[in-house]
């Protein structure tokens, strides 16, 4: 139970793009299309449902202050902390690698609809910002960093496809000239922003 | 030198890993006592500001070390384990300021068994007992200390504070205390955490105004913030979880207090 | 030699300065290179956290872009985003370690978005379409210009948004806070709007800074 609120928690509440901005390059150069952005949104899911648990472990058993006292009693007061952010980003980059490569030796079809995004996801701020998230909240088990994972992953694929979906129809208003494009989705954006801070305090 | 090598690959590769990890490592050694500092200097400004005394970063620690006399970690059943006064330990080896709450609630939470610090103030030599305290609010930790006076029953002052709670909403749980104007930890000043028939009650934030209840006394009840209700919960729970903790220490400390007069 | 001194240009030619004062309008990373917004709206709540943000990614946007420039020639194009990843990473972890021990407030307040600045998209950006072809001078102003320029747009938003939130005034750095809204708007019945400092406000004040700045330059309309 608790885990489904969290799952919920971080679709809604706590949306990646909604709340924390997090994501918003590739959410706005991609948001042109509904096509394109479910092809983007499953990619990041997928890499986050990676990303986020391996960056727990690692986190948990080399980086935090004590971690590696597995390694003997002598280590317990190494603090690897700063080394933080250099060991995700490397963790994301080699990781989407490897599920590239997976992808396209065992999938070829897949690789077809997902592989262009791939390569876009490893600067993707919302798989980096997964992460530290998941850091900075200090999830205590496996499972909650996994929930956390799918569940900002999904939330930001929520965000991007209902832009799109807004932005293909819009093309067909009449938008002030100098709004058109970016300008109005910046505005579009923090309309639905203000429509989801109505799902905040929701606990299940 | 073929630039697309493989060795070459692997040797740019690994010069720049080491080198990067030396920056990293002489950056981070030399900059830790600082952090380290602030972070104290923080943990210490807060107790303070529980009794009324707000420091600056330069001051505090000297204040910190000529106000509060004594650090004293009990257990859950109320036993004294460890006593620092002024300077050094007169029972146990452990102080208070180094005690990790986080740690020591989530071991109380499964074994009932752990560390729990309380921190003694001597102002005009009359004692206040400050309690650390840690929860969770709307979205993420807030965290918090109280003072009780020596009654171990009066509250004699508070101040919270939160990590990313909204602001101008829950996020003004951690107003200072300004003159002429009463802030949301000026309102803890003289409740009560048990009560008549001395049991703990501890302190409820309550919305629409705690004079219109009639489930909680006027004394163990506080207004909660407009538009921060989760935020105000969230408090709620924090005073009463962290508190629930002491309440055979207080009882032990009581009577013994009763039978010294 | 002296052949070599008549061919570099001066320090500030025209084609150099044009490196720094176009991010502030034409070339602006935020409102028409669309790189590097999520930093850029969540730090803008208050003014004194977007300052110290800015601040921080135009060290490591100038920097890095110089750092890169000098090692041009030796990375190698296989795993050049790798090396630039992990310079990023460095510089970022630098100045989140500096920032945590001489300006701990600050540090609190920016969280996970300092190290958000590692996939901050201007400066791989900039790394990867500058640095990668210029001498470090350029490349060092040209760092330094797209720093500027995301700056400028940082604190136009978290002005915008602190002066018009109930408290109604401003956090400047080293003076304090200023009173922006006089005292007798309020006796009169001014309330702040409380929407200013959430989220959904960043995004509303960008969009109107990019419809001023496009009704004015026509060149960048979109159609």
């Amino acid at each position: 139970m608790e885990l489904f609120n969290l799952f919920i928690e971080s679709i809604f509440i706590e949306n990646m793009v909604f709340m924390y901005f997090i994501g918003m390059c590739s959410y706005l150069a991609v948001s042109k299309t509904v096509k394109t952005s479910i092809g983007l949104g499953i990619a990041v899911v997928f890499v986050q449902i990676i990303t986020v648990p391996v960056n727990f472990l690692v986190n948990k058993y080399f980086l935090v202050a004590g971690a590696l006292s597995w390694l003997g009693p002598e280590y317990a007061d190494v603090d690897l902390g700063f080394l933080s952010f250099i060991m995700f980003i490397a963790i994301i980059a080699s990781m989407v690698q490897l599920v590239e490569m997976a992808v396209e030796k065992f999938s070829p079809a897949l690789y077809n609809s997902l592989g262009i995004f791939l390569p876009l996801i490893a600067v993707n701020c919302a798989i980096l910002g997964g992460s530290l998230f998941m850091q900075e909240r200090e999830y205590e088990t496996l499972a909650e960093a996994s929930v956390y994972g799918l569940g900002s992953g999904f939330g930001w694929m929520v965000a991007i496809v209902i832009v799109a979906a807004i932005r293909e129809k819009i093309t067909y208003s009449n938008v002030p000239k100098p709004l058109k494009g970016l300008g109005i989705t910046f505005i579009i954006t923090g309309l639905i922003g203000i429509a989801f801070m109505s799902f905040m305090g929701i606990k299940l | 030198m073929n630039k697309n090598g493989n060795l070459y690959i692997f040797t740019y590769a690994s010069v720049l890993v080491v080198g990067v990890a030396v920056v990293l490592t002489v950056a981070s050694i030399s900059l830790k006592p600082f952090q380290d500092k602030n972070v104290r200097i923080e943990k210490m400004q807060n107790i303070l500001a529980s009794i009324g005394i707000q420091s600056t970063a330069k001051n505090a620690e000297q204040i910190y070390d000529s106000k509060i006399s004594e650090e004293l970690i009990v257990s859950v059943d109320g036993q004294v384990t460890s006593v620092y006064e002024n300077g050094k330990f007169t029972k146990g080896n452990l102080r208070a300021f180094d005690v990790d709450l986080k740690k020591e609630l989530s071991s109380v939470q499964k074994t009932k068994k752990g560390n729990l610090p309380i921190f003694v103030a001597d102002i005009d030599g009359k004692k206040y007992y400050i309690i650390p305290l840690l929860g969770k609010g709307l979205w993420s930790s807030i965290w918090g200390n109280i003072a009780l006076e020596d009654d171990l029953n009066t509250v004699y002052g508070a101040n919270f504070d939160h990590k990313s709670e909204t602001p101008g909403l829950g996020a003004e749980i951690a107003q200072k205390p300004k003159a002429g104007e009463k802030v949301f930890s000026d309102q803890f000043k003289g409740k009560k955490i048990f009560d008549d028939a001395s049991d703990f009650k501890s302190i409820s934030v309550v919305k629409g105004g705690v004079a219109n209840q009639k489930a909680i006394a006027l004394d163990n009840g506080v207004d909660a913030i407009s538009g921060g209700t989760l935020t105000s919960n969230g408090v709620t729970d924090m005073i009463k979880d962290c508190l629930v903790n002491y309440v055979n220490f207080i009882k032990t400390q009581k009577s013994s207090n009763e039978s010294g007069n | 030699m002296s052949q070599e001194i008549k061919e570099r240009e001066p320090m500030f030619s025209p084609k150099n300065m044009r490196l720094i004062t176009n991010p502030f309008n034409k070339e602006n990373p935020i409102t028409v290179q669309v790189l590097g917004i999520c930093s850029a709206l969540a730090v803008t709540v208050k003014f004194e956290p977007a300052f110290m943000m800015a601040l921080s990614v135009i060290a490591v946007a100038a920097i890095g872009n110089t750092i890169i420039s000098v090692l041009r020639n030796t990375i190698p194009s296989r795993i050049r985003i790798i090396v630039q990843l992990v310079v990023v990473a460095l510089l970022v972890i630098l100045v989140d370690q500096i920032l945590k021990a001489f300006s701990y407030d600050v540090s609190k307040q920016l969280s996970v978005f300092v190290g958000l600045i590692i996939t901050n998209c201007i400066l791989m950006g900039r790394y990867e379409a500058f640095a990668m072809q210029n001498k470090p001078w350029p490349s060092f102003l040209d760092g330094l210009g797209n720093g500027f320029g995301y700056g400028l747009i940082l604190l136009l938003v978290a002005a915008f948004r602190e002066i018009f939130s109930p408290s109604g005034s401003l956090t400047l750095p080293f003076f304090g806070t200023v009173k922006i809204v006089p005292q007798a708007f309020f006796d009169m019945g001014y309330v702040g709007n409380g929407m200013a400092i959430l989220p959904p406000m960043a995004l509303i004040s960008v969009a109107i800074i990019i419809w001023i700045q496009r009704s004015r330059n026509e060149d960048l309309q979109e159609n």
